[in-house]
């Protein structure tokens, strides 16, 4: 077992930052030859890292569109957030000071993020709309976020398992050092899920994380007139006409 | 589609415009006007009329302004009006009266 | 004609009523298809032909290397369904298929199919479909129920805009000989005739000069509408309509009343006789950019010195926001201004440092509000600031009326709704969508009607004005209570005494 989760992760790691890079240098690559931005928009740099923080952050258009779902969707990434950073201590030998922060948070946070990906799912199948434009693969995604959630707050509050053994594991793989992991069903179900979330970020519609910085219409200043915006391809266009 | 007049068949677009503006002639303005559910009155004609004669010249409708100023000389100030072309043809003057006078439907904003 | 149909019934816009959905409510509906006489001018071909799907996945794949937007948008949406009581023509019809995310999916599906690996392994998953006949009319019908007005990208969480996908969609089915005849037509009439109207320039001439005499008799000045002019300090473009419909003509005689009384020497041209730029609806960047070319060409022609644009929303966003893509640099004109200026910042301007005058009684007894158009709300801008394109409107009508109120806030500015004409939809076989779309509009203008007794809506947009016309009759209003902002200028302004 050890071997194989030990195996699994390295690939799972492999294929989620390969793949999230490929995808990453298309969208960089990819040329933008029109200025989109959704109007009123910033007209300068500063002003666009701000639009976009607030929506990596607050969610503004969201907020603006739906304010249960964006309660929802806060309630579960927060959660996330705090679940992810809480994890980072089976990463590092000695644990940092933001991980210690949220120690105290883990388990409300974990809790947090369960009942928001439920309160994503009831919405999916109770409102009309939202039921007619869900796909199997939607309905699947948060089944897997929630059995993740679910798995990880049963070893945290029920069945304990070696957490100083995982630990152990995952900064010994780190290092290409095998060193022995838990025989726990549990553990192993949610490493399981792990890993292949993992590897299917790069293949899903989570590439929403990414893709919101490289959106045109949120990522772009408002100065058309100002300054001469001309992608490669448009400016082979110009050559033919002189 | 197509309009059958004096048994002659006469091609128009989807929407009954004729493709040949020469292929038009006054029974045929009757025919297309009563698919359109009007009844061609002498005052309709005073339209249909100046439409072809306009489109004799510049090769385009008239603008409804130049429509109503024309009709306002012709039959009178009180007739030179939106409200009394629209009470002639329903579905708007530029449109409908063009389609029976057998003239391409203006295209565009409008 | 049409089939016969039911005016929507207004609700309360406080409500904001999301309507139970009905599957297949407009899947009827769909514009003429082109003829091969509308495709060929435009170098599409003439027919859908043997081996389409091939060559529209191929041009697909070559949109998505070129259009960042497509790309992105493709990949990152969640399917959080915030997007899915947003769209006016969703809003109109329930038909579900008119949710922005499920318009987009048409797309999404196909694109899965062919370029991601999820799609090409497990297509059921996640909703991956071949690209059939079936699933062509399907885009056919639903991407031109899509008015590209960019209400859904405000509101999406990563700002997903449905109208680059429908121009994506559109600009395909264009390259398989699947297009629409109402744009191709009317594009294929601005490269021979020079504007969408198709008029002539002795039809033009003739209008003007007509005109010219109307504002004499009217006013007792001679207020011109030059064209052609060498050495104007102004170049003015706009719409077509503004030569033909009502009220658009009145906007035009609006402007030159402003032009007269500021004493700056303007002209028309007859070559660049057209503001609107159809190539957008089309999604076709060539095009678009051979359409703005004939604006370079007349400045350039006639030695002016500054562009302004008139009364035209699509338009406005593609000057504004394109034209220095599209066919600049604009190193030529007056640096000191910037190019192109919208017709509504030079009045604007001229208001506030009083350079005309205004007499509000000119108005008298009318009550205003303003229909924000989408194109001008959500893809430009005017003036310095953001958020221009919402205040500088307000600010000209509010110098020209006695009395103006705005509608309900979900329905103004960056959340105002398309008039339900927009995007290339402004044709007769659409009247039933056009009119169902139309009503979160209605809806909002019926209650300030009843609250606040508005007897007028100023709209700043060829199709906007146009859409109004016909459909404000199908909801007991007079087709004349839309007017343009220019005409309500026209009736204010003070003429002759310019000191």
């Amino acid at each position: 077992m050890t071997i194989f989760f030990a195996i699994l992760f390295m690939v799972a790691t492999l294929v989620m930052v390969v793949g999230l890079g490929l995808k990453i240098a298309q969208y960089a690559r990819t040329p933008a030859p029109l200025k989109i931005p959704t109007t009123p928009a910033p007209l300068t740099k500063p002003g666009v890292a701000f639009r976009l923080g607030r929506e990596a952050l607050m969610f503004e258009s969201l907020f603006k569109g739906n304010k249960p779902l964006w309660l929802f969707a806060m309630i579960f990434h927060l959660g996330l957030a705090v679940v992810l950073i809480r994890h980072v201590r089976y990463f590092e030998t000695s644990v940092g000071p933001l991980v210690a922060l949220v120690q105290p948070l883990a388990q409300p946070a974990g809790l947090a993020m369960v009942a928001g990906l439920l309160l994503l799912l009831a919405r999916r199948v109770v409102i009309e709309r939202i039921r007619y434009i869900t796909g199997k693969s939607d309905i699947l995604m948060l089944v897997l976020l929630i059995a993740i959630g679910a798995s990880g707050m049963a070893m945290k509050c029920l069945v304990h398992t070696d957490i100083v053994a995982v630990k152990a594991f995952f900064t010994g793989l780190m290092g290409f050092e095998l060193r022995p992991l838990p025989t726990d069903p549990l553990l192993a179900v949610h490493l399981l899920l792990v890993a292949a979330l993992m590897i299917i970020f790069p293949f899903s519609k989570l590439l929403h994380a990414p893709g919101l910085f490289f959106s045109p219409t949120r990522n772009q200043t408002d100065t058309p007139r100002e300054h001469r915006h001309l992608c490669d391809w448009a400016a082979k266009l110009e050559e033919k006409r002189s | 589609m197509a309009y059958t007049t004096n048994g002659a068949s006469i091609e128009a677009d989807e929407e009954g415009f004729l493709i040949n503006i020469n292929d038009w002639n006054e029974d045929l303005a009757g025919q297309i006007a009563k698919d359109e559910g009007i009844a061609l009155t002498p005052e309709h004609w005073e339209v249909v009329n100046f439409l072809r004669e306009y489109y004799a010249e510049y090769q385009i409708a008239p603008a409804v302004r130049v429509l109503t100023k024309a009709i306002a000389k012709k039959m009178g100030p009180d007739k030179g009006n939106n409200k009394y072309l629209y009470e002639l043809f329903p579905y708007g003057p530029g449109k409908q009266a063009c389609k029976i006078a057998g003239l391409p439907k203006p295209t565009g904003c409008v | 004609m049409a089939a016969p149909f039911d005016t929507p019934e207004l609700g309360n816009v406080e409500e904001r009523r999301i309507p139970a959905l009905k599957v297949g409510a407009m899947a009827e509906s769909k514009p003429y298809v082109a003829a091969a006489a509308h495709q060929e001018p435009l170098g599409f071909p003439g027919v859908l032909e043997e081996g389409w799907e091939k060559k529209a996945i191929g041009h697909m794949g070559e949109l998505l290397s070129k259009y960042r937007s497509l790309q992105v948008f493709m990949d990152i949406c969640v399917k959080c369904g915030a997007c899915t009581d947003k769209c006016h023509y969703f809003l109109g019809t329930a038909d579900p298929k008119n949710m922005p995310v499920a318009r987009q999916d048409l797309f999404r599906s196909v694109y899965r199919r062919y370029f991601t690996p999820m799609g090409k392994i497990a297509p059921n998953l996640v909703g991956a479909r071949d690209l059939t006949k079936d699933v062509l009319d399907e885009w056919y019908n639903y991407f031109h129920q899509c008015s590209q007005c960019r209400r859904c990208s405000v509101f999406c969480p990563y700002g997903i805009d449905t109208a680059e996908i429908s121009m994506a969609a559109r600009d395909i089915m264009d390259s398989i000989g699947q297009g629409q005849k109402y744009c191709n037509e009317i594009i294929g009439k601005v490269h021979k005739i020079g504007n969408n109207l198709g008029l002539p320039a002795p039809a033009l001439l003739d209008t003007l000069e007509g005109l010219e005499e109307d504002m004499e008799a009217e006013t007792g000045v001679a207020v011109k509408l030059p064209i052609d002019v060498h050495g104007a300090e102004v170049l003015l473009v706009t719409p077509s309509a503004d030569f033909f419909a009502e009220p658009h003509i009145l906007g035009l005689m609006g402007y030159a009343k402003v032009f007269h009384a500021a004493g700056v020497s303007w002209t028309l041209s007859t070559l660049a006789s057209e503001a609107g730029n159809f190539g957008m609806f089309i999604g076709n960047y060539e095009q678009m950019r051979k359409i703005s070319l004939r604006i370079r060409e007349a400045a350039l022609q006639l030695g002016v010195k500054r562009i302004i644009f008139g009364e035209c929303g699509h338009a406005w966003r593609v000057a504004y926001s394109f034209l220095n893509t599209l066919a600049g640099p604009w190193d030529f004109l007056d640096p000191r201004y910037p190019v192109p200026q919208h017709i509504l910042e030079f009045t604007n301007d001229l208001i506030s440092r009083k350079g005309i005058k205004l007499d509000k009684s000119g108005n008298d007894g009318m009550v205003l509000t303003v229909h924000d158009s989408c194109n001008v709300a959500r893809g430009a801008r005017m003036g310095d600031t953001p958020g221009g394109q919402f205040t500088i409107p307000r600010a000209v009508i509010q110098a020209s009326v006695p009395k103006f109120v705005d509608m309900h806030p979900d329905t103004i500015c960056e959340k105002t709704f398309c008039c339900g004409g927009g995007g290339g939809l402004l044709t007769d076989e659409l009247i039933e969508l056009r009119v169902k779309g139309s009503a979160p509009r209605m809806e909002a203008l019926k209650d300030v009607v009843e609250r606040e007794g508005v007897t007028h809506m100023a709209a700043m947009c060829a199709i906007c004005k146009a859409q109004f016309t016909k459909i404000l009759p199908y909801f007991g209003h007079d087709r004349e209570m839309v007017v343009s902002v220019h005409q309500l200028v026209s009736n204010a302004i003070i003429l002759g005494d310019n000191d």
